[in-house]
């Protein structure tokens, strides 16, 4: 057993620490704030694409195709470093995407997407939730038909974050409507420039925009096809296990500033710190932060050991959503009646970081699998339950 | 990272795992919660001569010199089968206390005997209080010529009625922790031992200290010195606890999920339905989080750095998530599970005791609250 950074590896993060905070930039972290941490923004882009050009946004990838060929290990810990600083955190090209398109992209298709993905020029926005497919989303019907050269395609898809900012769709869609429901859904690369596609944005409760996306007789290359027409399903299903991970460095960031902010503020006569309530509830976000790294970093040891997740990854993304909802009610719980005041008082503690993430992770045990879809693939495959 | 045992270590669970499921069915377990002694002759030598009492002891002292992490792989065996008997309050409990405070001599003493199996300790903290404070050690030792005179009570001493040595933590000062560790013979004039009834069945005792005599060879350590070393093992000791609790929330699983497998009802098998399905995804993800947090410390432990905040995160964890996922393995298995005749109960009994021994949860995130500065 081990459960430290070799040297080697505390230098890289030592290095990447570095350089974010020599390069990062109050108006980028504002903008990245407003845009959910998704990579896409213009001040985002210029760092990230900085950040890439040392290997570090792929670092897993092999050199080929502009990666470190690093540890899986290494590969998590700089991205959970990216997210405790605040940086854009969701990357849909590096982290699902090219997986995929390694994986089951032709030579053609890798050649033109992998290497602009690993420098961060180019970025993907999911295109999966339909209004009638979400959770149960082999049912998802956006329809491309098949006329010889391209794709004709038609349809809605709904909470697709990022598609207002993101360069390309990442799409799912259906090819064979007379086939099983899963049997007949495609992967497709859509430029979002394409004549036809209507993005309108849906604000969170988070403040944050995801998109309903309109196709109206968009074409479609045959070239942008992703490995096989009509296994697009199992794509998609593969590409959740091996790249599905759930860093939780912005919510450890949080709770540290918390940290020291009942350390240093008095109330009653005392500091807050020396409540014994307020004790035993830091503590106990302290320790479920740390199982919730022990999670995480037992995904990249499966990797790094040359198997891949399967309950492990749900197991992890469930705890780490779960975390952070008792993190940020812990922390409202310690602030009391200041929890509520929003940034820009001067009543404000942690300038409304606290009333801000509160209501960003609401939606944490809902998207990416809602935490009801990650317990059933627990039962079923790490129990071996049987099924309905 | 790196979560996986060596082959040594899956060697040692192995046989233990071997050994156990012969000589220490669930059957043994219920016979050793009404027997006075709670163990057999047999079953103890057939320990020793596996080298389990010698695992941690160092090699100069006649053991085997393995690690913590290999003592974990024992213990969750142990925990597996809720192996009854004093093999933690001598080898945990005592060797790691006389391992952290002897001089070389005691040692010697004491280290080889028990490592044969021929020597059993327990360790005498708690009193009346029921506290793990320094302030709570009112069982005084006095000088009295060329012997310490000892004085008070202690509560919840394990397997004190099979111990040949009493480790004995006493007020020798009156600062906060002037607390010393003594040597204390079985059978010495003035000692009283009565056995507590617990809810597991295993064997704690009250220990009256009616002037006791101790030589001043029996000081283990330093004079006012035994607080930093109490510390330590208590640490050590919880975490060791939680490697016995991991191997029992494995247990848990084993005696809960095959029934989903076979019960029926409405014409389905219950593990199908989603409202078993959840509560069985939590029952592993408390048994795969508190693993893994039993792993992390243990091996701290081992590694010989530091691991204050591990241990009480871990010991704080595994208190929650084992009660918790023994708690779903009663609702999954409904009434067949309260029957006293089902082993669940053995285990439900158990974690409600581990959760408490060496500190709960709140006690542990207390520390942890220190340990974050706050």
């Amino acid at each position: 057993m081990d459960f430290e950074f070799k040297p080697e590896e505390q230098k890289v993060l030592d290095d990447v620490e570095a350089f974010i905070k020599a390069e990062s930039t109050e108006e980028m972290l504002a903008e990245t704030r407003v845009i959910g941490a998704c990579y896409g923004g213009k001040l985002g882009r210029e760092i990230i694409k900085k950040l890439a050009s040392h290997g570090w946004l792929v670092p897993n990838w092999p050199a080929e195709y502009g990666g470190l060929g690093a540890s899986a290990k290494l590969t998590f810990a700089i991205r959970d470093t990216i997210a405790y600083h605040g940086l854009p955190a969701s990357f849909v090209a590096a982290h699902m995407a090219g997986p995929t398109i390694m994986h089951v992209g032709s030579e053609e298709m890798k050649k033109e997407w992998l290497l602009p993905i690993a420098r961060g020029e180019v970025e993907f926005a999911l295109g999966y939730t339909e209004p009638q497919a979400g959770s149960d989303l082999s049912s998802l019907n956006l329809r491309a038909v098949d006329e010889g050269d391209h794709f004709v395609l038609n349809g809605q898809k709904t909470f697709n974050t990022h598609s207002h900012v993101a360069d390309y769709h990442w799409l799912a869609c259906r090819t064979d409507p007379d086939a099983k429901k899963h049997k007949g859904v495609s992967m497709m690369i859509v430029d979002f420039k394409s004549p036809g596609i209507e993005v309108r944005p849906m604000i969170t409760l988070a403040d944050w925009q995801t998109n309903e996306v309109y196709y109206d007789n968009v074409i479609v290359p045959k070239k942008n096809l992703v490995g096989e027409k009509n296994k697009g399903f199992y794509y998609l299903m593969a590409a959740l296990d091996f790249e599905r991970m759930f860093p939780t460095g912005g919510y450890r960031r949080l709770f540290e500033d918390m940290v020291q902010y009942a350390k240093e503020t008095v109330v009653g006569g005392q500091p807050l710190s020396k409540r014994p309530l307020v004790r035993q509830k830091l503590a106990q976000i302290a320790t479920e932060m740390e199982v919730c790294k022990l999670l995480f970093y037992n995904l990249a040891y499966i990797l790094d050991t040359g198997q891949i997740p399967n309950y492990q990854a749900s197991m992890q993304k469930m705890f780490a959503t779960e975390t952070a909802q008792r993190l940020t009610k812990g922390c409202m719980e310690v602030l009391g009646l200041f929890a509520q005041i929003k940034t820009g008082s001067k009543h404000a503690p942690l300038a409304g970081r606290v009333e801000w993430m509160n209501r960003w992770s609401i939606v944490e045990t809902i998207y990416a699998g809602t935490n009801e879809v990650q317990r059933n693939i627990i039962a079923l495959r790490g129990l071996g339950l049987p099924a309905n | 990272m790196n979560y996986g045992i060596t082959e040594e270590q899956t060697m040692i669970k192995d046989a233990a795992h071997k050994f156990l499921a012969k000589e220490c069915p669930a059957e043994f377990v219920r016979a050793m919660v009404d027997d006075e002694r709670g163990y057999t002759d047999k079953i103890w030598q057939g320990m020793a001569e596996l080298g389990w009492m010698s695992l941690l002891i160092p090699e100069e002292y006649d053991g085997f010199g393995g690690n913590f992490l290999d003592l974990m792989v024992l213990l969750s065996e142990m925990g597996y089968f809720a192996l009854p008997g004093p093999f933690f309050s001598s080898v945990v409990l005592g060797g790691l206390t006389v391992m952290e405070a002897g001089d070389a001599d005691q040692k010697q003493a004491i280290l080889p005997g028990l490592a044969m199996g021929e020597r059993i300790l327990t360790l005498a903290w708690t009193e009346m209080d029921g506290l793990f404070t320094p302030e709570a050690i009112r069982l005084s030792a006095a000088l009295q010529g060329e012997e310490y005179v000892l004085t008070g009570a202690k509560l919840f001493v394990p397997d004190a009625h099979v111990a040949d040595t009493i480790i004995t933590a006493a007020r020798t000062g009156p600062g906060e922790t002037d607390v010393s560790l003594f040597l204390v013979e079985a059978g010495s004039p003035g000692l009283t031992l009565t056995a507590l009834t617990t809810m597991a069945g295993d064997k704690q005792f009250e220990v009256v200290y009616d002037g006791v005599k101790a030589p001043k060879s029996a000081l283990l350590g330093e004079l006012n010195q035994g607080w930093a070393v109490l510390r330590k093992v208590q640490l050590m000791a919880a975490v060791a606890k939680c490697a016995e609790m991991m191997g029992g929330a494995q247990k848990a699983m084993d005696l809960t999920i095959p029934w989903t497998k076979e019960r029926v009802q409405f014409g389905r098998l219950i593990g199908s339905f989603q409202a078993i399905q959840h509560h069985l995804a939590n029952m592993l993800t408390f048994k795969d989080t508190l693993t893994y947090m039993t792993y992390q410390a243990s091996w701290r432990i081992a590694a010989g750095l530091p691991f204050e905040k591990e241990a009480s995160m871990c010991k704080a964890w595994v208190s929650d998530s084992y009660r918790q996922a023994v708690a779903i393995g009663h609702q999954v298995l409904g009434g067949l599970g309260f029957m006293k005749e089902h082993d669940m109960g053995l285990y439900y009994k158990r974690a409600r005791e581990a959760e408490m021994f060496f500190g709960d949860a709140d006690f542990h995130r207390e520390l942890v609250a220190r340990e974050l500065g706050l």
